[in-house]
């Protein structure tokens, strides 16, 4: 429950900072439309505000609009009609202003308050699929409901009709190997990078090139093509064309498509993965090696490497390492071998990997003097046992536990280490986004991230406590305690 | 009490490396510990008891040696022993300790039961199922009911008493020939002090080890020891058997340690304690050690180090006072009438001591 509220906090101030501190015009920065807009003042004005209320900071009415809403008659549409004089005035009342283009339409304008929009992203924030979401005026007959198929693969599958999504639930090989679309996270649109896809599927949907391959549409045919039939939702029937028609046998048309690379997450969470485990296997030996040879010559020179990690700026240190990559002929760009290389991943995983060990040893190496001098295993020693069943039975045991709870925390570091990280290598994922859409004013997009790596870390802490109940039997206990 | 000797120190030096300098925590100590009895030794803090007895089984910390001296047991100078290899033969299985915080000398993580199997397993080979079967005995031995059903919980669900009978049991485990209780009821309350004394007693009637115990309690002194040895300033400074140690101590020190027995205390009077500090070992000490806190000083104490003077067969003291040369000093007058006192509180003078 704290995890969440904590969650709540951080994105509402992220929220807040991104739509009220950056200047609003600052968005429209890099989007070249405007300047083919340039000189025509009503289409420009028009054309931005329409971004703005995409984007989810204002309420936009053009006089079209407002005629529509409220089913007058053709009248209304006319400029400076008495019927849409009359409109407008409840507008005004309802807390809009009121502006008129050269030729003499209206078009209202009112910018959402700080709690509205705090209210506004958590009221979009899920989005249920379910059978009754689809609307479509030129398909009355549109079958609904939820059912159980064979997908195109022969794999058992939960598919829909009148759902946004055709399947809802569905296995294939890529990871995690079950897939659902029951809930979506909706954090708005990216702009202006990306422009008009969901934020989220910016850095969740695969990235390079198209993955041809022969398939098999429902209708028979058969052809070479990226479709990912998974991925098909609902296409209105009036946007239905003749190619729709010879591949799909229902409205469920719109696509997306196969790519070569993976997406951003995976990209960021294969990196940081590895990172964490290499981190793990040179940090604990090392650490426990130094406090058993506390004051020796391997103790001296891990605390010197330490403190040097320590002291060394991150991003000194990264290009450092990478001019090192040079001299053996790795890449120092992500993008010269590309994904499928391993020596693209080396250089970046190796700089990860170091940055995150120098706390860990020095971590572990405290912990271990601590357990040497405790009284247990002071009374272990006086038992008769020797170092090594000491270490293996005894210490092992406790270190665990908070090993365990400690890699939460490892991976936000890791987290934060691939921001600067990814920026240097140019490596297509999350941690370089956020920079990018910094740099580029994708608001939504800077949204999106700040709630995925605060859910990230917050939910890793939650499961550090709950790894940590299930190891540890004094927590367990107190649990049972508790709910007597 | 005819007994063989079973360990015997034979001038114990112990030095500490502290950054740079040198510490001598043992200073030249000899001591003869007779089969089945229970040697008490007491002292004030920072004395040298706990570093005295861990030279035994080799349990220094890492920056301490044995500089000099000898520990004979069963034919062969334990200081000979160099790796932890051979001490492990030694330690639990031979001689065995009691450490003081029953609460933190238990691996919290790990069962009861299996701390105690661990032992047996490693010092008598047994099998997994065996050592189990033997620690449920020892457990109902050593006053845990229900120990079938104990044997597979933590820690963390004894109390500090009962925690204290497992370390116990764990240490009879093996039926070591001594036992080193490292002050060993100073972290539990009154009464379950009494019944963890009360459990060693007559854990040593049947097992027939030998014991340390060291303690500042006298009062448990004079319930469970037979001997006693005065430590101040990593020396041994009086020894012999308790009813020479209470009734007709030699040593200054001793008084000094005796007179300010809480149980001596009167209503109205203050309590007595011993004025100054114990000298500072990081020094080399010139003469009697206590000579600066010792009211009836002479000369020769701030000069010359005494030696043991033989008082009787079994007590010795290290004080010129013994010397014939010394003026005749009549101990304090709470010390004349120790005796007196003491038998009138049968809380400190205990029902079983012969
Ligand atoms: N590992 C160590 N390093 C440095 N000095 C030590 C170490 N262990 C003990 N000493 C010193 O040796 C002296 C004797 O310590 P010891 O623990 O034997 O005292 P003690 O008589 O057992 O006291 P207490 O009644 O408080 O347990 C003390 O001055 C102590 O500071
Ligand atoms: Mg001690």
């Amino acid at each position: 429950m704290r995890a969440v509220v904590s969650l709540f906090i951080v994105v509402s101030i992220a929220i807040v900072m991104v739509f009220l501190l950056i200047p609003r015009d600052r968005i429209f920065e890099n989007d070249q439309s405007i300047s083919k807009l340039s000189g025509k003042k009503d289409l420009l004005a028009a054309y931005k505000l329409g971004k703005l209320k995409d984007l989810g900071y204002l309420d936009y009415k053009a006089q079209k609009e407002i005629c529509e809403i409220n089913q007058a008659s053709k009248d209304c549409f006319s400029a400076g009609s008495s019927e849409i004089n009359e409109l407008i005035k409840i507008y005004e009342k309802d807390g809009y202003t009121i502006n008129k283009t050269e030729d003499g339409f209206y078009y209202v304008v009112k910018d959402y308050k700080t709690s509205r929009l705090i209210l506004n992203f958590y009221s979009n924030l899920i989005k249920i699929d379910h059978t009754g979401v689809i609307k479509d005026p030129n398909n009355l007959e549109l079958e609904r409901k939820v059912y159980f198929a064979k997908d195109h693969n022969g794999m058992l599958s939960i598919k829909c009709s009148g759902c946004e999504n055709q399947y809802l639930l569905y296995f294939n090989g890529s990871f995690p190997f079950i897939h659902q679309n029951f809930i979506k996270l909706n954090f708005g649109i990216s702009y202006p990078t990306y422009i008009g896809l969901n934020t989220f599927s910016v850095i969740s949907n695969k990235q390079g090139e198209l993955k041809n391959k022969e398939i098999t549409f429902e209708t028979g045919t058969t052809a070479k093509s990226a479709i990912n039939l998974h991925s098909c939702t609902y296409k209105m029937t009036e946007a239905i064309d003749d190619l729709d028609k010879a591949k799909f046998v229902n409205n469920y048309a719109k696509c997306t498509s196969n790519y070569t690379d993976p997406s951003m997450i995976e990209v960021s969470y294969i990196m940081g993965i590895l990172s964490l485990v290499f981190s793990y296997l040179i940090s604990i030996p090392l650490g426990v090696v130094m406090a058993k040879e506390r004051g020796k010559l391997i103790d001296k020179i891990g605390i010197i490497y330490v403190n040097l990690m320590i002291a060394v700026p991150s991003l000194a240190f990264i290009f450092f390492v990478r001019n090192i990559g040079s001299l053996f002929k790795l890449p120092d760009k992500f993008s010269q071998l590309g994904f499928t290389d391993v020596r693209s991943y080396i250089m970046p995983v190796i700089i990860l990997t170091l940055l995150s060990t120098s706390s860990l040893i020095i971590w572990v190496r405290r912990y271990m003097v601590d357990q040497t001098n405790s009284d247990y295993v002071k009374f272990a020693k006086a038992k008769g046992l020797s170092e090594k069943e000491i270490f293996n039975t005894h210490i092992l045991k406790n270190a665990i536990i908070p090993i365990v709870n400690g890699i939460p925390s490892s991976i936000i570091l890791s987290i934060g280490g691939a921001v600067i990280t990814e920026t240097i290598f140019a490596i297509p994922g999350m941690g370089k986004m956020l920079p990018d859409s910094i740099k580029a004013v994708n608001n939504n997009m800077v949204i999106t991230l700040t709630f995925i790596f605060t859910a990230l870390s917050v939910f890793s802490l939650v499961l550090g406590d709950v790894l940590m109940a299930l190891i540890d039997p004094r927590i367990k206990l107190d649990n049972k305690g508790g709910s007597r | 009490m005819e007994n063989k000797i079973i360990l015997s120190a034979k001038n114990i030096i112990v030095k500490f490396k502290v950054r740079n300098r040198v510490l001598t925590a043992i200073r030249n100590v000899s001591l003869d510990l007779y089969e089945k009895e229970t040697l008490a030794i007491v002292g004030e803090s920072g004395s040298g008891k706990s570093v005295f007895t861990k030279t035994f089984t080799g349990m220094l910390e890492t920056n301490g040696e044995v500089t000099n001296g000898e520990i004979i047991f069963e034919g062969k100078n334990l200081l000979e022993n160099k790796k932890d290899k051979d001490w492990e033969k030694i330690r639990g299985k031979k001689i065995a300790t009691v450490f003081q915080d029953p609460m933190t000398s238990l691996n919290p993580v790990k069962t009861i039961g299996s701390q105690i199997s661990e032992v047996i397993i490693k010092h008598q080979g047994k099998s997994k199922e065996e050592a189990k079967e033997l620690a449920i005995e020892l457990m109902e031995k050593v006053g845990i009911q229900n120990a079938a059903v104990r044997f597979n919980e933590y820690p963390f669900m004894y109390s500090g008493g009962m925690r204290q009978r497992i370390v116990i049991a764990i240490t009879l485990a093996c039926k070591p020939e001594i036992l080193i209780c490292d002050e060993p009821t100073t972290a539990l309350d009154v009464t379950i002090q009494a019944q963890i004394i009360d459990l060693i007693k007559n854990l040593q009637k049947e097992y027939g080890f030998t014991t340390i115990y060291i303690t500042h309690d006298l009062g448990v002194v004079a319930n469970v020891a037979d001997k006693v040895a005065v430590m101040y300033a990593g020396q041994i400074i009086e020894q012999g058997t308790v009813e020479e140690v209470f009734y007709n101590p030699k040593h200054p020190y001793t008084w000094g340690l005796l007179s300010s027995l809480p149980q001596l205390g009167e209503k109205g009077k203050k309590l007595y304690a011993i004025s100054g500090t114990p000298p500072s070992l990081f020094e080399e000490i010139k003469g009697d050690a206590f000579a600066p806190r010792n009211p009836y000083a002479m000369q020769i104490d701030y000069e010359e180090e005494p030696p043991m003077f033989k008082v009787s067969e079994t007590h010795y003291a290290k004080t010129w006072l013994l010397d014939e040369r010394a003026p005749f000093v009549e101990p304090p007058v709470e010390i004349r009438q120790l005796h007196e006192r003491l038998s009138k509180m049968p809380s400190v003078k205990g029902e079983t001591n012969e």
